[in-house]
């Protein structure tokens, strides 16, 4: 399998503050990866590198293989679509905006109609191609922007928190989109968001970032304090950890590693709590549940299990997790 | 008073008999203009969309030095220029004095710096995600250069009548280069300044009105570009 990108070394500074710091990492070709990171994480700053519109201070990036030292030959830009996180479209209707991406890649324009047309359908747009941009609605704006930057053909789409400022239904019509796009052979699609459960909910793999660092830590329930001979102190409730890793000050919980239940379980577990459902939330193929015992968790549950627990909202709860379901960084 | 109503019911008169002199000069003018409009638009439109996407050592002493020839006075680029141009200056042998090409070279290095302005300013005022947008879509330099003109045309064809607008009014370089030969580099500004110090009141009042006439259309034509978008 072959490698979209190579990251060596990378670090980028910002106002003298390193905001990304790679030793090495590789994103291979063919997968639908979800960078995940809260805000300010450097989530936006690595899709500018990886889209080639901002340059380390430091490091290597290699595309396909190749070593990009300055800027992108057009074969190479060629093979990189980008859907900012406020896509601009250009005065005119959907169809000349995906026009001007196929001429400015000096596609032969005997292709232009087959390939809008191609690009309209595969984002459920056809009904929009001659509705000028400023027109359409946030969803719609960024649907024709995946549509123009997917025209082309691009081996890599790159998409800067997609559905940031969207309602249910339009996030439902944008993942089905990039799960489309990214169904197709050996192509790879990288997107931000800071909405974990739904990141994890589309993409094959999950790319965490925190504080400018690649973690392999998930980043659901992180919690940030100190770490005390296994016991983590978040400043509102301890955490037994496996781990007792000196000089740890972040911790985060898988939330399919932490169970429900309506009674306190008599387990092994080192973690249990108390404390009532605040949220619940359906996403593809699960349950979403945030639960308040002092911090928030969010636990994912299976729908037949939130069925079987008949909760509601405001229900009491308890919530039990091993000390080895905590990750320690 | 009636001094003035006078010469302007005769300055109206000479206006609405359509005087083949009067036409002569407003043509001689409006051309002069146009042709140093086009020339400086040419140059200025290019170099101002360069400034604007291009980050590089020097710019803030262009910008400076830009702002300084937008404040040059009209009569001192007319010195310059008659300096060059005159029969024992370094190009006086190009014989270019007293001809409507030195006056369209003063009036077009007098606007190039107000065009080039006010297209940095057009191109900078645009949307932020212009540029990075067409980057990521696959543009060149010159598809840029191209797709950001396209974008910002009515601000930029703005600057250009502002450009004209300087052009038509000016009237040191004018009278300095131009000498104001009859039918030939004769423009309604040095006209007025000359023809109304000889007594002909009428004649220069004609000119004005028609120059106010041009200077309303300018402004009408530049407040339609810039009208609120539906």
């Amino acid at each position: 399998m072959t490698n979209a990108y190579v990251l060596n070394d990378i670090k980028v500074i910002h106002q003298q503050r390193c905001v990304l710091d790679i030793p090495h990492f590789t994103i291979p070709s063919g997968k639908c990866i979800a960078l995940l990171g809260e805000n300010g994480a450097g989530k936006s700053t690595l899709m500018n590198l990886l889209a080639f519109t901002e340059r380390p201070r430091h490091g290597s990036i290699q595309l396909f293989d190749q070593k990009i030292a300055g800027k992108l030959n057009s074969s190479q830009r060629r093979r990189i679509g980008v859907v900012s996180q406020q896509p601009y479209l250009l005065a005119g209707s959907v169809t000349d905006n995906i026009r001007l991406a196929l001429k400015l890649q000096h596609i032969e324009s005997s292709q232009y109609p087959i390939l809008i047309e191609q690009a309209l359908e595969q984002l459920n747009l056809s009904q929009l191609k001659d509705q000028s941009a400023q027109s359409l609605s946030g969803g719609e704006l960024k649907r024709a922007a995946i549509a123009r930057a997917i025209a082309y053909d691009p081996d890599i789409l790159l998409l800067d928190e997609p559905f940031s400022h969207l309602d249910q239904r339009h996030i439902r019509q944008l993942e089905n989109a990039i799960q489309s796009f990214a169904k197709q052979t050996n192509k790879t699609v990288i997107f931000s968001t800071h909405d974990q459960p739904q990141g994890l909910a589309i993409a094959d793999e999950t790319l965490n970032l925190h504080a400018g660092k690649i973690t392999a830590a998930p980043l659901f329930n992180l919690f940030h304090g100190a770490l005390n001979q296994h016991n983590f102190n978040t400043g509102k409730l301890i955490i037994h950890a496996a781990s007792d890793l000196p000089n740890a000050r972040h911790i985060a919980i898988d939330p399919r590693e932490i169970i429900i239940s309506r009674q306190p379980l008599e387990s092994s577990m080192r973690n249990s709590f108390n404390g009532h459902v605040i949220l619940i939330a359906q996403e593809k193929n699960a349950i979403r549940l945030t639960i308040d015992c002092e911090e928030r968790f969010q636990v994912i549950i299976s729908p037949e299990s939130l069925t079987q627990l008949n909760l509601a909202l405001g229900d009491a709860v308890w919530l039990s997790f091993k000390s080895t379901a905590v990750t320690v960084f | 008073m009636t001094y003035f109503i006078d010469s302007l019911i005769a300055a109206l008169a000479l206006i609405m008999s359509f005087d083949s002199h009067i036409y002569r000069i407003v043509a001689t003018s409006v051309s002069i203009s146009l042709i140093a409009s086009l020339i400086a638009a040419i140059l200025a439109v290019p170099a101002g969309v360069f400034m604007a996407l291009n980050r590089f050592h020097g710019k803030a002493f262009i910008q400076h030095l830009l702002n300084t020839l937008m404040a040059m006075p009209t009569v001192v680029i007319g010195l310059l220029l008659y300096g060059l141009f005159s029969r024992l200056g370094p190009l006086g042998h190009w014989g270019l004095l007293y001809t409507p090409i030195a006056v369209i070279i003063a009036e077009a290095i007098l606007i190039f710096p107000i065009m080039m302005n006010l297209t940095i300013t057009a191109v900078n005022s645009a949307d932020p995600r212009l540029k990075p947008t067409l980057i990521s879509l696959g543009a060149g330099h010159l598809s840029l250069a191209i797709n950001v003109i396209r974008v910002t045309r009515f601000a930029i064809l703005a600057a250009i009548i502002t450009g004209f607008g300087r052009a038509i009014g000016e009237v040191g370089a004018a009278m300095m280069l131009g000498g104001n030969i009859e039918g030939f580099t004769r423009t309604m500004t040095t006209a007025i300044a000359l023809e109304t110090s000889k007594g002909e009141f009428e004649l220069g009042l004609a000119l004005g009105l028609l120059l106010l006439i041009i200077a309303f259309v300018l402004n009408f034509l530049l407040s339609w570009l810039h009208r609120p978008k539906p």
